[in-house]
């Protein structure tokens, strides 16, 4: 059962949230709460940042002389994250939006369910699995197999087509998707997954079949980000390049 | 620890990482280092780890500092939690958190810091703030380090401290008001220039 705070929930743990002293599910609740919460939470507020005092009640302690040197070799070799993708609008253009900023129009909620999910995912590709099955087909039905035992769909969509992200805890995550959008000789869909920092990691590129039907397998693992997003690509490439042409958000 | 001869704000610090110039890392380990070391020793017991830690955080401050947002707290802050979390995960192993983001980059919540805090640390002495956190009463004072230090929740202080959940979270809550209301009448001069501050001390 999802836990939910409400306003008197928060304040009542205002001291706890502030010291981060609450378990995962209570954090959670917290952060859902205050997403949507108009009131000031004032308690709250006036509590956030008093780790800056807590730290002070600790005297210094000298590190080694030779750490710092340790330090500045290790950044002499250590490459900076790159900034978040916001790619300059052309002369005359409508300046882009941002790439969270795409999504808020088309992403539904993830559809984390177990039988309907699988019975959707089957019946929108057709897939006998009573026949022959050829190499796709039998990745639907592991996919289907994977919702049915508590996988989590979430559902993927734009105007590049429309499918969903399978995710199973230890057996890694598939992309099904159909409706894909024809590309021309030279282009081919590229997928990203993105966390709240912003920043698009490549997951991998496909061209969809005649039928206009993929089963993607995802190496990465989801953890950590909050989105799906595929764009049009005319080869690999380590930015994307707007519009997201499908997207999907990744929480629970 | 060399501090600058003429102190470099922590902004300006970041705008230089930002810009991918080492020396300000250097810079800010000059100036952190030392409280650094403090917060990951107290919190794992054991020097040479804490030192790796503390390597490892100001490694992740200059390889994502593009995620150091100010609005949400400052460098210092930044730099601290990332530490306090790195070494309290090495503790305890993952450890639940109200973090926003990645895991130990931010652990503040999306309604931002009181400021208020920060401004205290800045204009206090070490010596002031451990004034103010001594006028704590013991169990709050365990509470509030069990909580920071040890990464604990409020259920997990309560069974600790043999006390109900109500209560663990109440003295938090408790000693959090106190330092907050402490530190907030002594703004305008430092602890010790307050009057009624050693009667009140001695009254604890």
């Amino acid at each position: 059962m999802t836990l939910r705070f409400d306003h008197n929930d928060v304040d009542e743990l205002a001291a706890a949230l502030a010291l981060g002293a609450v378990d995962a599910d209570e954090a959670r609740a917290a952060r859902e709460h205050l997403e949507t919460c108009a009131e000031p939470h004032a308690e709250l507020r006036s509590l956030l940042g008093a780790d800056a005092v807590l730290a002070a009640w600790l005297e210094p302690v000298e590190p080694s002389a030779g750490l710092r040197d340790r330090l500045m070799r290790s950044i002499s070799d250590a490459p900076q994250a790159p900034r978040p993708v916001t790619p300059a609008p052309a002369d005359g253009e409508e300046p882009r939006r941002g790439w969270l900023d795409w999504l808020s129009p088309r992403v539904a909620r993830p559809l984390a369910v177990a039988g309907v999910a699988a019975a959707v995912a089957l019946g929108a590709w057709g897939v006998s699995l009573s026949g022959q099955l050829d190499e796709r087909d039998r990745a639907l039905q592991q996919v289907a197999e994977a919702v049915a035992e508590g996988g989590i769909a979430y559902r993927v969509e734009g105007g590049g087509g429309r499918g969903y992200v399978v995710d199973t805890e230890g057996a890694g995550s598939t992309f099904v998707v159909a409706d894909v959008g024809a590309l021309d000789a030279n282009q081919l869909y590229e997928l990203w997954l993105i966390g709240a920092d912003g920043v698009p990691v490549d997951v991998g590129t496909f061209r969809p079949g005649a039928d206009a039907v993929a089963v993607i397998p995802v190496e990465q693992d989801l953890a950590g980000f909050t989105t799906f997003a595929v764009t049009i690509e005319s080869q690999r490439v380590d930015a994307p390049t707007l519009p997201i042409v499908m997207a999907g958000e990744l929480a629970s | 620890m060399t501090d600058s001869a003429q102190p470099i704000d922590d902004q300006l610090l970041a705008e230089r990482l930002r810009s991918g110039d080492r020396e300000a890392l250097g810079a800010l380990y000059d100036r952190y280092a030392s409280v650094a070391m403090a917060v990951a020793v107290r919190v794992v017991s054991d020097r040479e780890l804490a030192e790796d830690l503390v390597h490892d955080a100001y490694v992740a401050v200059w390889q994502k500092i593009d995620r150091f947002d100010p609005s949400r707290g400052s460098l210092r802050s930044w730099l601290l939690t990332i530490v306090r979390n790195r070494a309290i995960d090495r503790l305890r192993g993952t450890r639940p958190s109200i973090e926003v983001g990645e895991a130990d980059e931010q652990s503040l919540l999306r309604t931002g810091p009181n400021p208020t805090w920060e401004a205290t640390v800045e204009r206090r002495s070490a010596a002031e703030l451990q004034d103010a956190l001594a006028q704590l009463p013991a169990e709050q004072r365990e509470a509030v380090e069990l909580a920071y230090f040890g990464g604990r929740t409020y259920r997990e202080i309560a069974v600790i401290t043999g006390v109900p959940q109500g209560t663990a979270n109440g003295r938090l809550r408790l000693a959090l008001a106190k330092l907050r209301d402490s530190l907030s009448l002594t703004d305008a001069a430092p602890l010790s220039m307050q009057p009624g501050h050693a009667t009140e001390r001695a009254d604890q």
